[in-house]
């Protein structure tokens, strides 16, 4: 089963999330758009949806830098375990603050107000409660870590990074997540699920960026 | 010199009876959709008033429009990266309230209540939440002043300070119907991060591509006029069109089509593409109506028409062009002017300032009133219309005046008085065009611009609109 989970499933989770997306946009580009609420209910967006967005950010480029960046390199140029530890805390307590503060003022405004119920759909509920679980056990991982909790022997970047880099090498190692504690097995489990379900959500709007508004003339003219 | 065309607007408010004729055939065609309740690409506002959505007109709030900065033409919004800043909350983002809560009534407890001692009452219901609701704004609330409240805090009354009182003697009132306005500047194309708005190069019609919009909705707040809606259902950005699939076949817009007053004239526009960024970057204010004027170029002058024909306009297009009503009454008699030419975007829609009541103080003394001596404040029209130049108002307000006189002359058979700014005959063509004209000598549309016959079309039907025909939304 393991076997399915560590090697199968996340050339799944990536597959759909190329080719889901890449459907989605060639089929449903009028529906591609981020739903935004503000329009519904604005107040109770100025600090939730900056906040939340922002722990966002924070937590993926925690995630980047510890996933990508092997053990060897950092311990090359004498960033000791300590050090490395201390740093990442030290971006990822704030970062998962802020994330998860920043969702659960987004979940209160989206679930209290009889408003955004129009801008709810059945995806929309299925994709925060995955969203929720993917928080819950990559912030509550890295507290129980912190202090202490999933044991001396346990270090991430000896185990999910490494098998998070052969899966991108194309020969998954399932066995480097063997020893893996539970709860950052569920996180990685429900990451996948996240991407899995990603082309099918208003998710795809992280995807939209306007590059090209910063070279083109500010007046468009454009045929029939 | 690179001309384009554009189909043009004027209304006559010389006529409008503010009977919201145009808002309710318009909302009939383009807004009875779930996510579209709310908006009205055409309404009717009474002035002085706060209009639709709320204060629309105070720039200080939305920042809406173009300003100049030192010999820059820039976006009031912000920069192009400020701007994505505001990505994850927009501060001068409109929400639902400042437009109104759209609802109906429970029409059916009218047929299945139970017998009782009273008559059963249809109460309201939201149409965003189906919850109960109290109304308690909705988008015409100040119609005709309705009690002065919202009168009162107009912002160019404001502008224009206490000089007038709202005192029951003198107290004025004037409709403004509005759509957007198809500007040869628009503010939210440039603000548009996804390039999804534009002008249509054929006939200036600017429009939302459904497709390519993201739901940014940066468009909403840099429209000064508040004229690009965004629909919470489908979540794109939507806007009057115009209503293109009429204009492609030689038919006005449904507003135009149905205006009781008959007060809207349609008709085509040359004007030069070139020139259109140094018209709104002008430093005062003031002269952006006689730039815009300086635009609009001369439909039967040769080198303008071979210029046109090199942009590939088509022939019905310049004849279209040549009998134009819009050009006569915009460029022939200078009798139409541009809502708030000070927000730069250089708007297609113009207006015919309204004569109005004589104020109290002249009552006694005169028949026809001079442009002064006008219950609405010439400064007031001058707020709207001119950014403050009232000598432009007084002018076309005595044109209109001189009109008159000419065909009352005419009919208690004096002489006109000397020295007026056309000649009789002249002051005849304008009465017509401005008083009689049917609706072929109002609207003036080149037709078969479509290309398409009536069975393509047929077969085109359900494929093309607001919903998303794949799914997702």
């Amino acid at each position: 089963m393991s076997g399915f989970f560590w090697t199968a499933l996340p050339y799944i989770a990536f597959a759909t999330l190329i080719v889901g997306t890449a459907y989605r946009y060639w089929t449903g580009e009028r529906g591609w758009t981020t739903k935004s609420s503000e329009f519904l209910s604005k107040k109770s967006l100025m600090i939730a949806g900056p906040m939340f967005h922002l722990g966002l950010l924070m937590a993926f480029g925690g995630h980047v830098i510890g996933i990508l960046i092997p053990k060897s390199l950092t311990d090359g140029v004498g960033i000791s375990e300590h050090l490395y530890h201390i740093i990442s805390l030290a971006g990822g307590i704030p970062a998962g603050l802020l994330f998860f503060g920043g969702f659960f003022l987004l979940m209160r405004r989206r679930f209290d107000n009889p408003r955004m119920k129009v801008n709810t759909s059945t995806m929309d509920g299925v994709i925060y409660f995955v969203i929720f679980l993917t928080i819950v056990t990559g912030f509550g991982g890295t507290l129980l870590n912190a202090v202490g909790l999933l044991g001396d022997g346990f270090n991430y970047r000896e185990c999910i990074s490494p098998w998070f880099r052969s899966v991108l090498a194309m020969s998954p190692d399932a066995e480097l997540m063997a020893d893996t504690p539970i709860i950052f097995k569920a996180h990685v489990f429900m990451a996948m699920i996240t991407m899995i379900l990603f082309p099918f959500t208003r998710l795809v709007h992280c995807l939209s960026f306007p590059f090209e508004m910063f070279m083109r003339s500010p007046i468009i003219y454009r045929r029939k | 010199m690179k001309i384009k065309a554009q189909v043009c607007m004027v209304m006559n408010l010389d006529k409008c009876i503010g009977c919201h004729t145009c808002s309710i055939t318009c909302k009939n065609v383009w807004t009875n959709r779930p996510g579209a309740e709310y908006m009205y690409f055409n309404n009717v506002e009474t002035k002085p008033g706060v209009g639709y959505p709320r204060n629309w007109e105070d720039q200080e709030k939305w920042k809406g429009g173009w300003e100049v900065d030192g010999s820059e033409l820039k976006l009031r919004t912000g920069s192009k990266l400020g701007r994505i800043l505001k990505l994850f909350y927009h501060p001068q983002q409109p929400e639902l309230d400042d437009y109104y809560e759209p609802w109906t009534y429970d029409y059916e407890t009218l047929i299945t209540s139970p017998r009782r001692k009273h008559q059963p009452v249809a109460r309201p219901r939201s149409l965003i939440t189906q919850r109960r609701m109290e109304i308690k704004w909705g988008p015409n609330w100040d119609d005709d002043l309705a009690g002065g409240d919202s009168a009162r805090s107009d912002v160019n009354l404001k502008k224009i300070g206490e000089e007038i009182a709202l005192e029951f003697s003198d107290i004025f009132m004037k409709y403004l119907p509005r759509n957007c306005n198809h500007c040869l500047n628009p503010a939210c194309v440039a603000a548009c991060p996804s390039g999804a708005i534009y002008k249509r190069e054929e006939d200036g019609v600017v429009l939302v591509s459904q497709d390519i919009c993201r739901g940014w909705r940066h468009c909403i707040p840099s429209c000064p006029y508040k004229k690009v809606f965004y629909n919470w259902k489908t979540n794109k950005a939507e806007k009057c069109t115009f209503c293109y699939p009429r204009l492609e076949n030689g038919l006005p817009s449904v507003c135009t089509d149905t205006c009781v007053g008959r007060i809207r004239y349609m008709g085509i526009l040359l004007y030069d593409m070139d020139a259109v960024k140094a018209a709104a970057k002008t430093k005062d204010s003031k002269e952006i109506y006689a730039n815009v004027l300086g635009l609009i170029k001369n439909p039967n002058d040769p080198e303008v028409l071979e210029s046109a024909r090199r942009e590939g306009i088509s022939e019905a297009v310049l004849n279209a062009a040549k009998i134009s009503p819009v050009y006569q009454i915009i460029q022939g008699w200078k009798l139409a002017l541009p809502l708030h030419p000070e927000f730069r975007t250089l708007p297609m829609v113009w207006y015919i300032p309204p004569l109005s009541p004589i104020a109290k103080k002249f009552e006694e003394k005169v028949y026809l009133p001079n442009s002064e001596a006008m219950r609405i404040p010439v400064k007031y029209l001058a707020e709207l219309f001119t950014a403050g130049n009232t000598q432009i108002i007084l002018q076309v307000l005595q044109r209109l005046l001189d009109m008159r006189t000419v065909m009352r002359c005419k009919e208690v058979g004096e002489s006109p008085p000397q020295n007026l700014e056309f000649d009789a005959y002249e002051y005849e063509k304008m009465y017509k065009l401005l008083a009689l004209a049917k609706y072929s000598e109002r609207i003036k549309l080149p037709a078969g611009v479509q290309g398409k016959t009536h069975e393509q079309l047929r077969e085109l039907q359900g494929s093309a609109g607001y919903i998303c025909p794949g799914g997702f939304c």
